[in-house]
């Protein structure tokens, strides 16, 4: 088999704008790419390709990568778009430098707060003709698998408090200025329902916020002499079908089919994956455990203790979300690239106050549509595969 | 490190029409699929990944209308992303998926997509909101609006006429004549365009494309798979894209940053691919092409853009010479091109189709004879987004 070519993060930023109103988002695009270009060591002359992805919905734009082509530098580049997921962004840079025909890539997603109703906006994804009328929305949609997994899950919310009490406290720490103030467990058990079984305190308020991360592949590493970069050593992505009808929302093949990707290119094994932590999908704490066990790190059955041990807490078993995860903040359709940035950073040892040290690999999965439909896995490490294996 | 060739092996279109009420939208795409596999004689097991090519959401009033399409193109927990670059998503899609065999993720992949733009209601009205909310929304611009401002300048620049323009029609009718898929089939003359109704001066009713409805789908396939399983293939040789700025206004005016007469960033992709390809000379080396013009102005700048002719001069090549024509020097749009179909989402992707069909030698009664290297162009956004690709046989 031939030498794969190895892909690393090298650069990275995240903005969240306090005063959106005082900056258009072309401008917020463009200290995005300036903030990661320079976390890089680059320039927009480096750069080889661009893949953004927006969401035409929450943007009030057709076309919404349209606007752009001039703030992230894209003028006579070659830009791609994957509205699917901003995931998927990532995954379509990383296959672009893998190519050989490309040996940088700027990647960056976006998720203005600029709708009046980011519910109604949701809504225009489910079919006109069989769930339009239900209301169905993200949340709502989440709701329907924490109902799914509890009807199978004995003590279930138990540890979806524990974990919603953990993020809110990790993400107190890492990110002070954005996150809520931590929770304590009855608060969030008995707040106000949103949608049955989720209250007000397992979700974060959608937020304004733009990420952006630059990759590069090895042998441009290597010339530039940088240092540490999160190197790519497997990717997975899957989905599962469209109508929530057609699913067991208590499951999550897709998840399983992404992990089985990442896991046998990264030399992973499948039934002990080991990591030195992890950031995963959390619009739900319901997401995060159904996460744990498609990775592979925590079966169902061992999630009621787990969560009681800490396992998953900083300073456990494998730390999950350190950044406090979306549960802290939530940048609505920029989550799942907020991970695979966090996971990146720790590996590239510059994740900031919530740095756990020593982190030689780490694994990101971000989570995008209806009840999780898209599911993507990103293994990371100190090292690229090839000097693994 | 080289890029590994990368194969198409399937092929399926529908036969382009104004509407398609006997399909919904997946059922569009499905159509599609099956098309594609029958070529290849594949299976949906087969495939490892699928590439969904679906421009505005908007068009088809579902926001992230992908998600439906999942069981369509039979992806339920396989690798499936969505490109959207606005006209040019198809050709986006088919690098999208290129870049996934070539960066051996995969061996096999789908890519699929349908549009339904004659059921949108206004595409006009819709594609109005593709510019910035403040400044270039209210004019109000469209593409109609946007690209006979480039007539003009193409009129003013180059001295190309309406006349020169309705040349354009005449052609690509004949060569839809003879294409089953195409959605305007009827021949006409110089005279008919010129009494079409005026929408947007110099641009009337018959120099602008038709709104279609339909799918389209191809297979990729990595060389060694290829070769492993005996398939007949034609090979993607050179593949690029690259943009110009967003704002109309940048491409005008004092200190414009790209003259809208042109299509400077087309030529920038068609440059990339050709260099990807090897090719040099692109009139003495390139057979036919499939150059996305949605009016029939913009085919003369693609002309140019793709090299096929100099700055200005093709208008003139195509009044004298008949170069563009079927049977000329190099034929441009055999099957009739986006002037006699535009199903938006894959209207790209189908001009990649049509140059492997001409390479392939199966293109039926638009074949090109003797053609082995295409180059095929999408266009994107307003005028801004252009992908090109090179196919061999």
């Amino acid at each position: 088999m031939p030498t794969r070519t190895q892909v690393g993060v090298i650069g990275s930023a995240v903005l969240a704008p306090r005063n959106p109103e005082r900056a258009s988002l072309e401008e917020a695009q463009h200290a995005a790419t300036h903030a990661a270009l320079r976390d890089a060591g680059l320039t927009i002359e480096d750069i080889d390709g661009i893949v953004v992805a927006g969401c035409d919905q929450l943007d009030g734009r057709a076309i919404t990568i349209m606007m752009s082509s001039g703030s992230v530098g894209g003028v006579g580049r070659d830009i791609m778009s994957t509205p699917s997921s901003a995931e998927h962004a990532f995954v379509l840079g990383a296959l672009r430098v893998r190519s050989g025909m490309y040996r940088t890539q700027l990647i960056m997603a976006w998720s203005p707060l600029e709708v009046d109703d980011v519910s109604a906006t949701q809504r225009l994804g489910t079919d006109p003709y069989f769930h339009r009328p239900l209301p169905l929305d993200d949340l709502s949609s989440h709701a329907l698998q924490a109902n799914a997994l509890e009807a199978r899950v004995p003590g279930l919310r138990e540890a979806a408090v524990a974990v919603t009490e953990k993020n809110r406290r990790q993400g107190s720490r890492a990110y002070p200025d954005y996150s809520p103030a931590p929770l304590q467990s009855k608060l969030i058990a008995g707040g106000r329902m949103l949608r049955w079984p989720i209250t007000e305190g397992m979700v974060a308020p959608p937020a304004y916020a733009l990420v952006a991360l630059v990759i590069a592949d090895g042998d441009f590493i290597a010339e530039r002499k940088i240092a540490d970069p999160a190197w790519v050593r497997g990717m997975g992505w899957a989905t599962e079908p469209g109508f929530l009808g057609d699913r067991d929302l208590a499951t999550l093949p897709s998840l399983r089919s992404a992990t089985e990707q990442a896991y046998r290119e990264a030399g992973i094994d499948l039934q002990r994956p080991q990591f030195d932590l992890a950031e995963v999908a959390d619009a739900t704490p319901y997401q995060e455990l159904v996460a744990l066990e498609g990775l592979g790190l925590c079966p169902r059955s061992q999630w009621v203790e787990a969560s009681r041990r800490g396992d998953f807490a900083a300073g456990g078993r494998t730390p999950v979300n350190l950044s406090g995860g979306a549960l802290s903040f939530n940048p609505v359709y920029c989550t799942g690239l907020m991970r695979i940035r966090e996971a990146a950073n720790q590996v590239r040892g510059c994740a900031g106050t919530h740095q756990q040290p020593k982190v030689r690999t780490a694994v990101a999965h971000g989570a995008s549509g209806f009840a999780m439909q898209y599911n993507t896995v990103v293994v990371f490490g100190r090292e690229p595969l090839e000097q693994v294996q | 490190m080289k890029t590994p060739r990368v194969g198409i092996i399937g092929i399926g279109q529908s036969d382009y029409k104004p509407r398609r009420a006997d399909a919904n939208y997946p059922e569009l795409v499905r159509e599609a699929v099956k098309l594609a596999l029958n070529d290849c004689k594949l299976g949906l097991d087969d495939m490892e990944a699928v590439v969904y090519s679906l421009a505005p959401d908007a068009l088809l009033g579902i926001g992230n209308a992908e998600r439906l399409g999942v069981d369509a193109v039979g992806a339920r927990n396989k690798r499936f992303m969505r490109i959207n670059t606005g006209g040019s998503t198809g050709i986006s899609s088919l690098a999208a998926a290129h870049s996934h065999i070539a960066a051996g993720a995969c061996d096999v992949a789908l890519v699929a997509g349908a549009d339904k733009v004659g059921e949108c209601g206004d595409s006009q009205t819709i594609l109005n909101k593709i510019w910035d909310t403040t400044y270039e929304r209210p004019l109000p611009l469209g593409t109609i609006t946007m690209l006979a401002m480039s007539a003009v300048r193409q009129m003013h620049k180059y001295g190309m006429t309406e006349e020169d323009m309705a040349r354009i029609v005449v052609k690509n009718r004949e060569h839809a004549a003879l294409n089953p898929h195409a959605h305007l089939r009827e021949r006409t003359s110089i005279e008919e365009v010129m009494n079409s109704r005026m929408i947007s001066w110099p641009v009337k009713l018959f120099d602008c494309c038709p709104q279609s409805s339909g799918g389209c789908a191809m297979v990729l396939a990595s060389e060694d798979y290829i070769r492993r399983n005996k398939l007949e293939a034609v090979w993607i040789t050179g593949v690029a894209h690259s943009s110009e700025s967003y704002f109309i206004g940048d491409r005008m005016g004092i200190g414009y940053t790209a003259d809208h007469a042109d299509a400077q960033a087309l030529g920038e992709a068609c440059h990339r691919a050709y260099r990807m390809a090897g090719v040099t000379d692109p009139v003495a080396q390139i057979d036919v092409a499939e150059l996305y013009s949605p009016f029939s102005n913009t085919e003369y700048h693609a002309i140019e853009a793709a090299g096929l002719a100099k700055l200005g001069t093709s208008h003139k090549l195509l009044k004298d010479e008949g170069w563009f024509k079927l049977g000329g020097r190099v034929p441009v749009n055999p099957s009739g091109g986006v002037l006699c179909a535009n199903p938006i989402a894959i209207t790209a992707m189908v001009r990649v189709a049509e140059v492997a069909l001409q390479v392939w030698g199966r293109a039926g009664g638009h074949q090109v004879k003797g053609a082995r290297r295409g180059i095929a162009s999408g266009n994107g956004g307003d005028h801004q987004f252009f992908g090109a690709m090179v196919v061999e046989a």
